[in-house]
């Protein structure tokens, strides 16, 4: 089934990485650089929820209750979603870094364009 | 002990001998040139005249202790020359110290008396001695390369260095000459001999008309008279060298002054028919048409 | 013992505790952040020390009280240990060398480095690869924080190109980690099958992201432009962390997925390797500014080692040894370049001639230059022997070419660098003081880098047995010296002296005859070093480095002892060269050819070892593939140093721009190592063919060649330390041209011309040495009449040149008469002409030299001259002495020659009878001949000076000028363009055909450098596109889309 949640998650989050390389690659002001970024890594955490996912199955949480009803072998992989928050948290301390160094540098030239950054080369 | 004896009493004759048939030959040389050119030219012992005026002179000066040896080092490499070389064949006494050093010794041992005077003229300090020996010098090297390459083609012809042996391989008739058996060393030879003997087209080294006889322009007295000897020794040293060489030597002394006075005339003969070089066109002659028949000749040896 | 997990305990607990310190105390919780690092640095060298001694064991560490898969864990191994000391070592002494920096921008900047290290120690450590991730990201943000630490817009604009570039290499690395988590159900690098997994779908893709995102952190070739950036923009005491910290955990992190490659990706890496390895150090040419080069130079070495592991697999166990070599040195190396620039803190290279005022930074400096450069006994050296030998091994011929051409690269500009350091004009300031702080960490780099040197040698199965004890008293000289030349000059010719002493009894033929040259040839030319006054610093320890290389070639019975002592003597010699004056360019080039060389000699070495067994000299012997490659090889590379034709063009103005001592020591001596090479080489391999043709045949032309251009070009310079040195060239072309001969005459003559040539070249350097040592000037024209004033000198000069130019009765007429039954032997006729027509050019520059100096005009100026000092004349009258003696008994120098030479070409040897010497066509006999010019001689001169009693001396100018007076010795003095006419002539031989040949490479080298380093155009997105397109490529090259 091609149009399964899992799936149209995935091309989601495939869209959502690409349009953020996208972004980050041809905008020109930083600020939308970020959010490039940020979109970048949202695709991201979105194609790791999608494959962590399992059809019918419940959410991770190992309580009595589960234990009880034996369903505990019904929960999805509790990994992919550890790691997607982690990897959000993470994305988070980029993001507020690059925001960090946007601010730096606009007090450094006045000037948000990133082709006002091009001292160093060769 | 009575045979070192007696080889230096010979040395000292052939000498002697080689001494005045030089002078000789200068003066009867300068009569041919002289009467060539419509004049009358000088007498034919006005050679030994200047020597005996030369060495009278009361006055006597020294630019230096290399000038004031100077012509120790020339006449030593003239004599020196003539004596590691068979003067007579087949006689042990006119062999003199050619036992000492082949070939090989003769070719570079002509270049102690050059370096020697060359030193002495340039310690007088006048322009023109060192102008004359850096010309001299560059011509050398030029004709030098024929002249090794004709050498090496006859030393590869008979399988030795050794002089004697070469003019013994010549004996027996014409035929048997180096120049008939092996013309191209030969030719290569005889054009390197031109400048060797230091004529037109080749004497711009002493140039007589421009720079007053180069090198020795500062020698005079008793040091120009040793010069004088040197300069009958050394060219007649050289005559009897191409003629062991390609003229197959001599048995006795009328022989030796017949071939000498004839190859001598070969280069008095392009010397008076042809206008003197510059050096630069000298050293060009020399790497073009000589260069590629002494190149010929040694190929012609190998295949 | 302490469990590796307190490592990440201290640093991240001292860097939360950080947090709570104020601004008052920021001394104090620096120290503590200090103490931290040393902690870590602690735990991890007692691993590394318990794990090599085999008290401890391989460790796994479990977190979170479950097994993996379920809980990370981390290892400690041997590796672990060992990159992991490592980084901490950098980590604490790169936090010491910015303390003050760091202290002043606040605590944040601590918290910062402690989680940088903290982050690297876990990647190295974890096997878990979201773990990986998630420490990567960690050190990459803080990596961003502390390249700010100096904040400054060029500082932010690299920060934030790193931050971009970072980013979407660590999503793509998430991308990975996710799509492996799917396929195999865990994130433990242990439990993913290995193998060729590659080629299934999904699963390959998910190593390959992986995989190929590592390698972008390593910045490889063209997406590392925000890498170079970064070096360029932050503070030199960061870019240690990047270059030297960092780059070494993710190699470790590459290392650890090995068994993931596929045999296809592992090519790609070693093409990528390769590549940046080029690359980087191509770009490097055109660069100026001094951290941007390190960085290109640093990217340069990683790739290297990003190479070797992409050919992991062809390096069997020697795999290890040669990544820890190289990966050690860049570290300690690198490590210490940056510190030092960031105490110099100039923005061009051309402006660091400010380093030579403090003498121990630029030994330092020097120290970590030749480290990076692969030079002995720094463990880089072993490891790229081993790495060119195992390539070689796998006949991996191109992948040896890259590796030496990169090397060569990096070489040019570092060698550039090095020489503006040393040469360019001073710079005024002087260097602000230097704290310990910043001393210590570089000091402590450097004394790691030469004893792991030494280590590794120990390691290694052969090197082990190198003699260090040369190189010792060398080192130990630097030691010494501020001590008064007199002192020193005397321990090192003794110290020479004892080491020949030693060495004696073992010598035997042809290494008999070079031991000699080489060492007592040094003791001779050191007495020279009498004459100088004060200190004279810097120059004996660099002699004793070559002359140990020198002696070391002798003492040599394996191709590495070889190659070791080549180096060492190159190393020497370059330092001893670049202290002549306007010696920059002279210097560059003669160790750009020498390094070239070198490199030719070390591939022919590593080819030489192909199907035998062993590396002593002797498989040279037996070679049964590649034997004409290597002889043509080896053949390079000894003709460097020869300086052949063709590769001459260091030498003119290397040898006459050095000092007057040094000047006979790299032209008298040095040049024999060549030939001694050539004669080792043609000893053990005989002749080679090459499609059909006899390689020594076109040795035997490059001779002839090489002795005519040689002279020519000497007899055409004003400059007579010049003159003389083109002369070597000359008389080296001779020597080679005896060699190639390959018979005995031809080796006879080479031989008694290698060592009359090392007489009488000496003797010459020495007496012009003197001559311009009294009037500080080289150009003849300016001379003239010095006979009156130096009248030893003259003399000397005198023998020599008669020596030189092969006039009988003296001994150079010997090498003339063998070369010439030689070629009567051999049948090369034409070439045998043409080695006498040299031989007859030669006369024009020994007599423009002796007239133009000694004879024709004295000059005003140099009417109070005195005669050259007693310790310069004295080696010239010792080497005399020995002429004359060789002159008179020709058979006590060529009679045991020719014994030595008998047993390799028994054919065609001379016969002698008493000193009467018979070929098979002619004769000489130079002691008669000697007695017989003699006593002509003198004669003659009796009959002048008895003629010439009463002569007067007169004045300088009493001369006969035609109708005038000359007025000025100036202008009287014949000499300048001596041989005009010559030149007119066939000057069209002495175009600098081959100088501009070399010029043109050069060019075009930098040329294509600056066209290609215009791809990092400065923008941070073209950046991210370099990244982009490089993952499309790998991914088309790994899975065959190309």
């Amino acid at each position: 089934m091609i149009f399964s949640l899992v799936n149209i998650s995935l091309i989601i989050g495939i869209l959502l990485v690409l349009a953020g390389i996208w972004a980050a690659i041809t905008q020109k002001n930083i600020i939308k650089i970020i959010i490039g970024f940020s979109l970048f890594d949202t695709g991201i955490h979105i194609i790791m929820v999608a494959l962590g996912y399992v059809k019918n199955n419940t959410a991770p949480i190992l309580d009595s209750e589960n234990l009880r009803t034996g369903t505990a072998d019904k929960i999805v992989d509790p990994i992919p979603q550890a790691l997607v928050l982690t990897a959000i948290v993470i994305g988070l301390g980029v993001t507020a870094l690059m925001l960090v160094y946007a601010l730096k540098m606009y007090r450094e030239k006045k000037s948000l364009n990133i082709n006002s950054f091009k001292d160093l080369k060769w | 002990m009575d045979t070192i004896w007696i080889k230096l009493l010979f040395s000292l004759l052939t000498i002697f001998i080689v001494l005045n048939y030089g002078l000789l030959l200068q003066g009867v040389v300068r009569k041919i040139g002289a009467r060539v050119g419509r004049r009358y030219g000088i007498r034919w012992y006005q050679p030994w005249i200047d020597i005996i005026k030369n060495y009278a002179k009361r006055t006597k000066i020294t630019h230096g202790i290399m000038y004031y040896i100077a012509p120790a080092f020339r006449l030593t490499g003239g004599i020196g020359l003539l004596l590691f070389m068979p003067v007579i064949y087949g006689t042990d006494m006119f062999s003199n110290f050619s036992f000492t050093g082949d070939l090989l010794l003769l070719l570079y041992f002509q270049f102690f008396g050059v370096l020697g005077m060359a030193l002495g003229a340039a310690e007088g300090g006048h322009p023109y001695s060192a102008m004359g020996v850096s010309r001299g010098l560059a011509q050398v090297t030029a004709y030098e390369l024929t002249l090794t390459l004709g050498i090496i083609a006859i030393a590869v012809q008979y399988q030795t260095l050794s002089i004697t042996e070469i003019v013994a391989a010549q004996q027996g008739g014409i035929a048997n000459w180096t120049i008939i058996t092996n013309p191209l060393a030969g030719i290569a030879l005889m054009l390197a001999f031109l400048a060797a003997m230091g004529r037109s087209p080749f004497d711009v080294v002493i140039a007589p008309q421009e720079i007053p006889i180069g090198p020795p322009t500062e020698f005079h007295s008793g040091l120009l008279g040793v010069l004088q000897l040197n300069r009958a020794i050394f060219p007649a040293a050289k005559l009897i060298l191409f003629m062991n060489l390609l003229f197959g030597g001599a048995t006795d002394w009328g022989t030796l002054i017949i071939k000498t006075f004839l190859i001598y005339m070969w280069s008095v003969f392009v010397g008076v028919a042809f206008p003197r070089f510059r050096v630069d066109q000298s050293i060009r002659w020399y790497l073009f048409i000589p260069l590629i028949i002494g190149v010929l000749a040694v190929l012609f040896m190998k295949f | 013992m302490v469990t590796p997990i307190y490592i990440i305990v201290a640093l991240l607990g001292v860097a939360f505790a950080l947090g709570f310190s104020g601004q008052k105390q920021i001394k104090a919780a620096g120290t503590l952040a200090l103490g931290a690092l040393a902690f870590s640095l602690f735990v991890s060298l007692e691993w590394l020390i318990g794990l090599y001694t085999e008290t401890y064991k391989s460790t796994q560490i479990f977190t979170a009280g479950v097994n993996p898969p379920f809980s990370i864990n981390l290892f400690m191994g041997t590796g672990e240990a060992l990159f992991t000391t490592l980084i901490n070592f950098i980590g604490l002494f790169g936090g010491l060398y910015l303390f003050n920096k760091l202290i002043k921008k606040g605590r944040s900047t601590f918290i910062a480095l402690l989680m940088l290290i903290m982050g690297l120690n876990v990647v190295v450590m974890t096997r878990d690869m979201f773990n990986l991730f998630v420490f990567l990201e960690i050190s990459s943000v803080a990596t961003a924080g502390l390249i700010i630490l100096n904040q400054n817009k060029k500082s932010l604009a690299a920060g934030f190109k790193y931050i971009i570039a970072t980013g979407i290499i660590a999503g793509i690395l998430l991308i990975g980690i996710i799509f492996m988590y799917r396929f195999t159900g865990s994130l433990n690098i242990d439990d993913i099958p290995t193998g060729n997994l590659l080629m299934i779908k999904g699963f390959g893709t998910a190593i390959f992201l992986i995989l190929t995102s590592i390698l972008l952190e390593l910045k490889p070739f063209p997406a590392n432009g925000w890498g170079l950036d970064v070096y360029q923009g932050t503070h030199a005491g960061i870019s240690v962390f990047i270059s030297a910290a960092s780059g070494t955990a993710l190699l470790y992190v590459l290392y650890k997925f090995i068994p993931l490659m596929s045999p296809s990706f592992a090519f790609a890496l070693s093409l990528v390797g390769g590549l940046t390895f080029i690359a980087s150090n191509l770009l490097g040419l055109k660069q100026t500014h001094p951290n941007r080069l390190l960085g290109y130079s640093s990217i340069g070495q990683i790739g290297l080692v990003v190479l070797v592991i992409g050919l992991a697999p062809y390096l069997g166990d020697k795999f290890e040894y040669i990544a820890i070599a190289l990966l050690g040195t860049h570290v300690f190396a690198k490590a210490g370049l940056f510190w030092i620039s960031g105490i110099i803190q100039k923005d061009n290279i051309r402006k660091w001639t400010i380093l030579r005022k403090n003498k121990l930074l630029t030994i330092l400096f020097g120290v970590f230059m030749l480290a990076l450069l692969g030079f002995p006994p720094f463990p880089s050296f072993f490891g790229k022997w081993e790495l060119i030998t195992e390539l070689a091994g796998n006949g991996f011929i191109s992948w040896m070419v890259i590796i030496l051409l990169g090397s060569f690269l990096e070489a040019v500009y570092l060698f550039r660098w090095l020489g503006y350091i040393l040469k360019l004009e001073a710079a005024k300031k002087e260097l602000q003081p230097i704290s310990w702080n910043k001393y210590l960490p570089i000091i402590i780099s450097a004394i790691l880098l030469i004893a792991s040197g030494f280590g590794m040698s120990y390691l290694h199965e052969h090197a082990k047995f190198i003699n260090y004890i040369p190189l010792i008293v060398a080192a130990a000289f630097i030691l010494i010296d501020r001590l008064p030349v007199f002192i020193k000059n005397t321990l090192a010719i003794a110290s020479v002296g004892l080491w020949y002493y030693m060495m004696y009894p073992d010598l035997e033929e042809f290494r008999l005859i070079f031991a000699t040259i080489f060492l007592v040839g040094g003791i001779i030319t050191l007495l020279a070093g009498y004459a100088y006054k004060g200190k004279r610093q810097g120059f004996y320890p660099m002699a004793l480095i070559m002359f140990a290389g020198l002696g070391g070639l002798i003492e040599a019975k394996t191709t590495l002892e070889f190659f070791f002592a080549w180096e060492l003597m190159t190393i020497g010699s370059y330092f001893l060269i670049i202290r002549g004056k306007k010696s920059i360019s002279h210097a560059l080039s003669y160790m750009l050819f020498s390094l070239g060389g070198a490199y030719a000699i070390l591939a022919a070495f590593g080819l030489a070892t192909v199907n035998n067994t062993g590396i002593s000299l002797d498989i040279l012997a037996n070679l049964n593939i590649y034997a004409p490659a290597i002889f043509i090889l080896l053949a390079i590379g000894f003709m460097t140093k020869t300086a052949s034709l063709g590769l001459h063009i260091w030498l003119p103005g290397a040898h006459a721009e050095a000092e007057t001592d040094v000047s006979p020591m790299v032209s008298a001596i040095l040049l024999k190592a060549g030939l001694f090479g050539l004669i080792v080489m043609m000893i053990k391999m005989g002749d080679q063919m090459i499609f059909g043709l006899s390689i020594s045949y076109f040795l035997g032309w490059l001779g002839v060649f090489t002795a005519i251009i040689g002279n020519l070009m000497a007899a055409l310079q004003e400059d007579a330390k010049r003159l003389l040195a083109y002369s070597s060239i000359g008389v080296l072309g001779y020597a080679l041209f005896g060699l190639a001969l390959m018979s005995h005459l031809g080796w006879l003559g080479a031989t008694s011309i290698a060592i009359t040539h090392f007489m009488f070249k000496t003797t010459l350097f020495l007496a012009i040495g003197g001559v311009v040592w009294r009037l500080k000037t080289k150009n003849m024209y300016q001379m003239g009449g010095l006979i009156k004033k130096m009248p030893f000198s003259f003399i000397s000069v005198l023998i020599s040149i008669i020596v030189l130019a092969g006039i009988p009765p003296l001994t150079g007429f010997a090498g003339k008469w063998l070369f010439f039954n030689a070629i009567m032997e051999k049948g090369w006729y034409l070439q045998g002409a043409l080695i006498s027509f040299a031989g007859v050019i030669a006369f024009l520059y020994c007599f423009r030299l002796i007239h133009s100096v000694f004879l024709g005009q004295l000059k005003d100026e140099h009417r109070n001259v005195k005669e050259a000092p007693f310790w310069i004349l004295l080696p010239q009258y010792i080497i005399l002495g020995v002429l004359i003696i060789f002159s008179a008994f020709p058979n006590s120098l060529l009679k045991p020659i020719g014994e030595f030479i008998t047993p390799y070409l028994p054919n065609g040897a001379l016969v002698w009878d008493g000193q009467m010497a018979y070929s098979l066509y002619g004769y000489w006999n130079g002691e008669l001949i000697m007695y017989a010019v003699v006593g002509i001689f003198v004669a003659v001169l009796l009959w002048i000076i008895f003629w010439n009693r009463k002569i007067k001396k007169v004045k300088q100018f009493d001369i006969v000028y035609a109708a005038e007076r000359p007025f000025l010795p100036e202008t009287t003095h014949y000499a300048y363009n001596f041989f005009a006419h010559y030149k007119k002539a066939v000057g069209i031989l002495a175009q600098p055909m081959i100088s501009n040949f070399w010029e043109g490479v050069s060019e075009i080298g930098h040329s294509v450098s600056d066209k290609i380093r215009r791809i990092y155009n400065g923008s941070g997105q073209a950046y991210l596109i370099h990244i982009i397109g490089f993952i499309v490529i790998i991914f088309l090259f790994t899975f065959g889309g190309f």
